[in-house]
């Protein structure tokens, strides 16, 4: 409880932030002799609100405290009276004012801070489509998605969590469509939640995700406000951290995966084809190294003659054994990327060029590696960034395949692929299953598989993850 | 959960005792062998082995021909053993899978050889689809070695020569598995290619020295076999006679006579020629050509007062591929003689080869064994064992039916002038 005596109250605020430098605790005193304090935390407030609207008013009309929402101009005023509640106020950007002789203080909401401004998502870049993507702060991010849905069912609701960082999170779903079950898990695990910092969603990720030691990741991440309200009109739920432009989406199934936002932004049969094409390249990706591996070394005889001599060619004088060279040439491809993706980019494009004329040109001439190998990793590569979603997945596989085809075969790449396919369909996300629409298999689902069909024939919402409300659309085009 | 998933782990284990192909080799510790050539020498068999010499893409083309392969050759009482001994003094192991032809010496067929070739069945790198030719009077080691294709590796190329069978069937394209289940089977015999080396027409380049002999080697005709002893020889005609009985001529080339007839009667004058006596005097002069689109062959029995009948019956369809002498083409009758000319020919091709089968060889390569044991099963188990015998007395009825779908882009022959 706040005391009528005001140098107190100060007093015990100062002591509550441990005398915190940016704390600001202003004492003054109006026109009647009254004794004011406002205190807030630096930079959290509009400044030229709080002098014109606030204080201005305060000094020059204030008589005594029933007047006060009468003279200032700030829509947000509460009237608190505990010292947890100021904190709280306090710590997410009000402003406090104390009047003497009053036991209850007023809250004052004059929050503003600098922020990035919207900007194009830089890790989803898209060619059609809206190109704005969320920024760090909460409260920019959940209007964004409330302009794609302008209606009272898209529903946030909002979390403090973290002990120490007292992070702002928002669970954002559409109160028709969701799918309640998720929803459920979704909101009491986040409930359940109990630590002491969250500083990006990827905390969050982990805390709330189903078997948390598959490779594969049952959440999605997107930076773009068209993304989450696509899946969230498919019965999903969407989570917001302040702090972070990515927000999660839950569940994420596999075919998620090979679905990219353009695909329904443009015509039928390139989107067909392009999802196609992402197919072929996951299975390039996580396969192509570990193949070539095992053909090479085992199953010679499986590849066509003309092949052969050249990569035998290629081969004389390469040191060290195939599945040596196809790891090493992985693990430098990574090493590339990586320090590519962390170095300042005056450098990085400086680490791009030692990578492509060491690992392509000198290792081949220098009989380091053979040129196939060089193409096949590229091709991998390559392949790789055509799946975007799943290029981690796509490394770890990789290099497990390398090593099992080089050390059994197409025996030990079959038994790999098993590994991983069972690995993957034996997830189950908030319930929903992770192979849907192929196991189990769904009509509805299916029209937007590798075939993406026409916008208008996909009457129904996904089964399995929408449960209520399953149509979509009524109006069919005339024949 | 626990249990079963130690159970799981166990299984796995398990798994990789069992056998199949575990052990990994990398591809600089091969010898790729494409062409495998096996003699008898001094009561030893020799195998002679090409073997590719690997080179990087770029040294490989500025190599010559003769630097991208290396012949190895051993020395052993069985072919295994040969293949073995290879490695006293090659420093890569011999890798046989990607193998595209066998070469068999003469003498090593003439000796029967089935004996030795178990190994080429029963070793699991062995591909039974490697062609066989036979070395017509010469030994392997004779045919490998000579370079005349564009393609540089002997292996590579015998083989697009042995597939080139479906645009000329005078040859025979008959692998090692195909050539094991005409042995096994009672009712027919097996036919093996034949490959020969033949001098060249010397062409003069300017950097070719004088003097030296230049070879080709052609892949035609066929060898017979009674069981797995060589009895002869067929020629070109007389191999696609045979691959017509066979039902295996996908395509190829008819020459025939072009018929001779008078046709001032129909609409299209056909000019009259001054000197057309020339032409009908020699009529071996004018031939036409029928490039055969597709062709169907269906070959019967029958028992006739004991006596058995060997019938087949041709049909093919197919186009004009040349035509020369004084004919014209445009109106449906002269078809129809055109027709009736190739129909005969061909007619007389596979009575000719089988009767010279009949009478010289005595043995059933053309499979009408097969058909008794289908059609007359009883009599078969009869005379199965005297069978070759009893086709050799077999009478022989051949019906060809010729179809021509199609003339070409012109409708007179070079030769001629449209109404004149």
């Amino acid at each position: 409880m706040i005391s009528k005596d005001i140098d107190k109250n100060k007093e015990r605020l100062i002591k509550e932030f441990n005398n915190t430098s940016d704390l600001v605790a202003y004492e003054f005193r109006t026109n009647s002799n009254l004794k004011i304090i406002i205190s807030y935390l630096e930079g959290f407030i509009d400044k030229n609100t709080l002098d014109r609207d606030v204080l201005k008013p305060v000094i020059t009309r204030l008589e005594s405290y029933n007047d006060l929402k009468k003279i200032i101009f700030v829509s947000g005023i509460k009237e608190i009276n505990t010292f947890e509640e100021i904190i709280e106020e306090i710590v997410s950007g009000s402003l406090i004012l104390f009047i003497q002789g009053c036991k209850e203080c007023f809250s004052i909401d004059l929050r503003h801070w600098e922020k990035r401004s919207i900007e194009e998502a830089d890790s989803e870049a898209v060619v059609r489509g809206p190109k704005e993507g969320f920024i760090e702060d909460i409260s920019t991010n959940k209007m964004l998605l409330r302009r794609k849905i302008r209606n009272p069912n898209l529903v946030f609701e909002n979390y403090i969590l973290g002990e120490q960082t007292e992070t702002e999170i928002s669970v954002a779903y559409i109160k028709n469509i969701v799918n309640e079950d998720v929803l459920d898990k979704v909101k009491k695990r986040v409930q359940d939640i109990n630590t002491d910092s969250i500083l990006e969603s990827g905390y969050i990720e982990s805390y709330i995700e189903d078997s948390p030691y598959n490779i594969v990741s049952t959440i999605s991440n997107t930076q773009k406000p068209d993304i989450v309200a696509g899946k969230i009109l498919e019965g999903r739920v969407a989570i917001f951290c302040d702090g972070t432009p990515h927000a999660l989406i839950i569940p994420r199934l596999f075919i998620e995966n090979i679905q990219v936002s353009e695909d329904y932004y443009s015509r039928i049969y390139i989107a067909t084809f392009l999802r196609m094409l992402r197919f072929f390249a996951l299975f390039l990706g996580i396969l192509l190294p570990g193949l070539y591996v095992a053909l090479q070394t085992f199953h010679q005889e499986m590849i066509p003659t003309v092949l052969l001599i050249t990569m035998a060619g290629a081969r004389e004088g390469v040191p060290l054994p195939s599945v040596l060279e196809a790891l090493l040439m992985t693990v430098m491809l990574e090493l590339i990327k990586e320090s590519g993706v962390r170095l300042p980019k005056a450098v990085g494009s400086a680490v791009s060029i030692v990578g492509a004329l060491v690992l392509g040109q000198a290792a081949v001439e220098g009989g380091i590696v053979s040129a196939p190998m060089v193409i096949v990793i590229a091709i991998t590569a390559i392949a790789e960034f055509a799946v975007p979603a799943l290029t981690e997945v796509m490394i770890l596989y990789r290099l497990f395949l390398i090593v099992l085809g080089g050390f059994m075969g197409l025996y030990g790449i079959t038994c790999g692929l098993v590994v991983i396919i069972i690995g993957a369909v034996s997830l189950d996300p908030f319930g929903i299953p992770y192979g849907y629409p192929i196991a189990p298999l769904d009509k509805t689902g299916l029209k937007d598989f590798i075939i993406r069909f026409p916008l208008w024939s996909m009457k129904k919402r996904p089964g399995y993850l929408v449960k209520k409300n399953r149509i979509r659309q009524r109006n069919v085009r005339k024949k | 959960m626990k249990k079963k998933s130690v159970l799981l782990i166990f299984i796995l284990c398990l798994t990789l005792i069992i056998t199949g192909c575990w052990n990994s080799r990398e591809l600089n510790t091969l010898g790729i062998a494409t062409v495998i050539g096996i003699d008898w020498e001094d009561e030893k068999i020799l195998v002679t082995i090409e073997v590719i010499n690997p080179r990087p893409v770029k040294a490989m083309l500025e190599a010559k021909p003769a630097d991208l392969v290396l012949y190895v050759q051993g020395r052993g009482d069985t072919i295994f053993g040969a293949l073995r001994n290879i490695s006293l003094k090659f420093d890569r192991r011999i890798f046989v899978s990607q193998n595209k032809i066998f070469i068999f010496g003469e003498e090593f067929v003439k000796k029967g050889f089935i004996n030795h070739i178990d190994v080429l069945q029963r070793d699991h790198e062995s591909r039974e689809t490697a062609y066989i030719l036979v070395a017509k009077e010469k030994k392997a080691t004779d045919i490998m070695g000579v370079h005349e294709a564009v393609e540089e590796i002997l292996g590579m190329y015998m083989e697009d020569i042995i597939e080139n069978k479906k645009f000329n069937p005078k040859g025979v394209d008959v692998n090692l598995s195909e050539y094991l289940k005409y042995y096994y089977d009672s009712g027919r015999q097996p036919i093996l290619g034949v490959v020969d080396r033949k001098e060249k027409n010397a062409i003069k380049k300017a950097d070719t020295h004088e003097g030296k002999k230049e070879y080709e080697l052609v892949v035609e005709g066929c060898s017979i076999f009674n069981k797995e002893k060589l009895s002869g020889y067929l020629n070109g005609e007389e191999t696609r006679a045979l691959n017509f009985v066979r039902n295996e001529v996908k395509g190829g080339e008819i020459e025939f006579p072009t018929p001779v007839k008078n046709v001032d009667h129909y609409s299209t004058p056909t000019p009259s020629i001054k000197d057309s006596s020339s032409a009908i005097n020699t009529p071996n002069r004018s031939k036409s050509v029928l490039e055969i689109i597709k062709s169907k062959t269906k070959s019967d029995v029958e028992i006739k007062n004991g006596k058995f009948i060997l019938k087949t019956k041709v049909k093919m369809r197919g186009m004009l591929g040349d035509v020369s002498g004084d004919i014209d083409i445009s109106n449906e009758e002269t078809i129809k003689l055109i027709e009736e000319s190739c129909s005969k020919q061909v007619k007389e091709e596979i009575e000719n080869s089988i009767k010279k089968v009949q009478k010289n060889y005595k043995t059933d390569v053309f499979g009408f064994g097969t058909l008794v044991h289908r059609k007359y099963p009883k009599e078969w188990r009869r005379i199965s064992s005297d069978w070759n015998n009893i086709f050799s007395q077999a009478d022989v009825q051949v019906e060809v039916e010729t179809n021509i779908i199609r003339t070409g882009l012109v409708n007179t022959s070079t030769n001629k002038i449209k109404g004149e």
